[in-house]
């Protein structure tokens, strides 16, 4: 009898599942491409990412989306939209292929947001006190005697540190070429910081893996460093300052992150009821044990609302006397009211001009080449062009009242004419840019998809910058609106330490 | 604190505790209307006389059947008292308190809503009832283990155990109101199932264990009363809810005015002798008590949640 000799089976060798993403099939066409430079070739910080999802199939990928999805849900990530008649709260939409950007890059855009909020803080204590920029006519004065922004309440006061946009969110988008460009700044309330850091916390979640092989700055510091810039605008020079957050209620668009912003700084969320101001012009909040004194109020309510003695007097979100008692160097106010006046679409145009003028320096990121249809000359050139133009009033956000020439019908370019012809000051307008592009997974597939960038910048005693920033992405295919309201979604951000590797 | 974030924080932990005492409410009767034979038993409409669910019950739904009376109660949005109209309140609640609630329970009541608002579109048969309405129970339990466990028991935990225990109260009230009085109409002193209708009056307050372990008694109505109405020690009884409340009070500022009307209220119930209840008198009694459980809710917003209108330069 022949002995069968017993060997062990043969180690199973599992065969790599086909992958179905395939980078040659990636084509970002004329575009700038944040991961892949051409079909095939992905971007020196981005190869490990490239790499990973090579090894992917398309249906992991699908499936750590849903988990993605699904979190969101549960932590209960929304934003609110008003929509036939009724608020709705909506999930917030997020890709989980991240955006990267390399941190030597990175570092020039920092030092360019930070000149940027300086300039302009410069800029806007000047106008409310010497006006020195007009009277050297670097600035048309009518520009400012005609933005109803510019609020003449403000004249003459001096908030601490000279600082009166203490929380600015400015867009950035990169052209074709790969040039950055400042879109536009957000001087007043900008919104979306807790967005950029729960996707960081959902893209933890769901691809930790990627997190070992990169090094990536961390971006969950930004509670701790709003809560010191605020804490060093306290008039009381006191150990615990009492900060509150400063919410008009839940059916704000950005209630989310008032409420979560106000968590993670352990600082109160007040309504305008909850605060009063005494006779002796300090602010209280009405608490359980009686009234207790505020000393800052990050308000997340726009400047109308703020005040009904100063601004809109059927402001029922406000406080009356919160004015006063900022004037008065009571409380501290962030930002404080006013400061509009310079993210004003006009005077943006201005921006370059600031820098050199209060700097003495050449801007670090450029401005996006902008016409102002008050001028005659210029106008002509945005009517003349309009099919190619970007076309934006000067005082509206979230994307509302824009044309974006390329993408619109006849109808909606002879509106557009009309409008501008009617009230040129109202319209700035610009080159339409071919805003770059990231993978983002679509119809079951990964495309490009274009998309902006917006850090937040803090300035008190001194600056911080977020590592990154929020990055919506317009999820149509081809479309350049990247609001959310509008059916944008977002990534997270990762800026890429490649030395660090 | 706030006032308004401590007023609802405050109602946060009542419709939580309502949820919870309602989905068990449904199981208990789903399991009592199992046991006992049809004729002997007040079936389903029960659950609305407790809740005082039958007027808004008449207007809204149909005929009085098992599946109608089972989607008010569970999840119909038109009825306050359902389990999802208090979920949506909780949840409304807690969304706008966020802040100071430790975000892992915030996670947990909204998926507990989600889960609910999809569940809540369709009927709730028979077959799939234990397992909905038991996971009600236990998340709505782990979230109250979780802020135990998770959250600094400081002023804002106080207000959450004044509406757990202030709606626990008055829901054990209820029970024991709706179900004594379903029970007297349906049997007499004689009946062989009055044993085990005492016994469903305890365990729709999960009180039956507990009851058999502390009275060591057969099942008799004035024990039951006594155990369900004086037991400082068993956490559904009232006294026990009035001792919690008293206890967080105790931990608040200005709490004279409201500290006295508990007080009152806890020395009547002490003073009352539970076996002369039995009867006609329980239902007066209860009504009674349940307008001093008004009183205490009272007392509470006018101590701490009435905003001070008055700007006044108070003291820094």
């Amino acid at each position: 009898m022949v002995k069968t000799k017993i060997t062990s089976p043969k180690p199973y060798t599992r065969t790599r599942p086909r992958a179905s993403i395939d980078w040659t099939n990636y084509d970002p066409g004329e575009f700038y491409d944040e991961i892949i430079s051409a079909p095939g070739r992905a971007r020196p910080a981005t190869r490990s990412l490239a790499a990973f999802m090579r090894k992917q199939t398309i249906k992991h990928l699908i499936s750590r989306q849903q988990a993605a999805d699904l979190a969101i849900q549960e932590m209960g990530i929304t934003f609110t939209v008003y929509s036939e008649g009724q608020n709705i709260d909506r999930s917030w939409p997020m890709d989980i292929i991240p955006r990267i950007i390399p941190r030597n890059e990175w570092q020039v855009l920092e030092s360019g947001l930070i000149q940027r909020l300086t300039a302009l803080n410069l800029f806007i204590d000047d106008l409310y006190n010497k006006q020195k920029i007009l009277k050297d006519k670097v600035v048309p004065r009518d520009i400012i005697d005609s933005s109803p922004e510019f609020l003449k309440q403000c004249v003459g006061i001096k908030p601490r540190y000279g600082v009166w946009s203490h929380i600015c969110g400015s867009d950035l988008v990169r052209d074709a070429d790969g040039t950055v460009y400042v879109l536009e700044d957000n001087l007043r309330v900008p919104s979306g910081v807790s967005y950029m850091l729960e996707n960081r916390a959902i893209s933890k979640r769901v691809l930790p893996q990627l997190f070992e092989r990169n090094s990536i700055l961390p971006v969950a510091d930004y509670p701790s460093q709003l809560f010191d810039m605020l804490a060093s605008l306290s008039p009381r020079r006191n150990q615990h300052p009492e900060i509150v957050v400063m919410t008009p209620g839940i059916y704000n668009s950005a209630y989310f992150e008032h409420a979560y912003l106000a968590q993670r700084m352990g600082a109160e969320l007040v309504e305008g009821a909850d605060l009063v101001v005494g006779s002796d012009d300090k602010v209280y909040m009405k608490t359980i044990n009686g009234l207790a004194r505020v000393d800052v109020v990050y308000r997340r309510i726009n400047d109308d609302f703020l005040d009904p003695d100063v601004f809109r007097p059927d402001s029922t979100l406000g406080t009356p006397g919160l004015f006063r008692a900022w004037a008065k160097g009571n409380v501290g106010l962030a930002n404080a009211p006013g400061a509009g006046v310079a993210d004003d679409k006009v005077i943006y145009t201005f921006v370059p001009a600031i820098i050199k003028y209060y700097l003495g320096e050449d801007p670090i990121i450029p401005n996006v080449p902008s016409f102002l249809c008050v001028n005659p000359k210029e106008c002509q050139h945005v009517l003349d062009n309009l099919p190619t133009m970007v076309v934006k009033p000067a005082n509206e956000s979230g994307g509302y009242g824009m044309l974006i020439g390329p993408a619109a019908s006849k109808k909606e370019l002879a509106l557009f004419t009309d409008l501008i012809r009617k009230n040129p000051r109202n319209y700035m307008a610009q080159p339409a840019l071919k805003l770059s592009t990231a993978p983002t997974l679509c119809n079951n597939n990964i495309e490009p998809r274009h998309l902006d960038l917006r850090p937040f910048i803090l300035q008190g005693k001194k600056h911080y910058v977020t590592p990154g920033g929020l990055t919506r992405v317009a999820l149509r295919k081809g479309s350049l609106v990247v609001n959310s309201s509008q059916g944008g979604g977002s990534k997270d951000t990762w800026i890429v330490d490649t030395e660090a590797e | 604190m706030l006032s308004r974030v401590a007023e609802r924080v405050y109602w946060l932990g009542r419709f939580m505790e309502r949820a919870e005492n309602t989905a068990r409410l449904i199981l208990v009767r789903h399991n009592a209307v199992l046991d006992l034979p049809k004729e002997v038993q007040p079936g389903w409409n029960l659950l609305l006389q407790v809740l005082g669910a039958e007027e808004s019950f008449n207007k809204l739904s149909g005929a009085a059947t098992e599946k109608n009376i089972i989607s008010f109660v569970f999840g119909e949005r038109d009825n306050p008292s359902s389990i999802i109209s208090s979920l949506t309140a909780a949840r409304e609640n807690m969304r706008t308190t966020r802040e100071i609630l430790p975000s892992e329970t915030w996670e947990r009541v909204n998926s507990l809503y989600l889960s609910v608002a999809r569940r809540s579109q369709k009927d709730l048969p028979r077959g799939v009832r234990h397992a909905v309405l038991n996971n009600i129970v236990q998340s709505c339990q782990q979230v109250t283990g979780m802020l135990a466990g998770s959250m600094s028991h400081d002023a804002a935990y106080q207000f959450l155990r004044l509406g757990w225990n202030l709606e626990r109260a008055d829901m054990s009230t209820r029970i024991i109101d709706a179900a004594s009085a379903g029970l007297m109409g349906h049997i007499d002193e004689t009946s062989p199932f009055r044993n085990v209708l005492w016994i469903s009056v305890l365990q729709s307050l999960s009180a039956y264990q507990m009851y058999r372990l502390s009275v060591r008694r057969r099942v008799n109505p004035a024990d039951v009363l006594t155990f369900l109405f004086q037991s400082t020690d068993f956490p559904r009884a009232v006294a026990h809810s009035l001792q919690e409340i008293e206890s967080s009070m105790k931990l608040l500022p200005d709490n004279k005015d409201a500290l006295k009307v508990v007080t009152t209220l806890q020395r009547h119930l002490r003073q009352t002798d539970c076996s002369a209840l039995v009867g006609p008198p329980l239902h007066d009694f209860i009504d009674e008590l349940q307008l001093q459980l008004v009183d205490v809710h009272n007392a509470i917003g006018v101590t701490w949640f009435a905003h001070a209108s008055e700007p006044v330069a108070a003291s820094s």
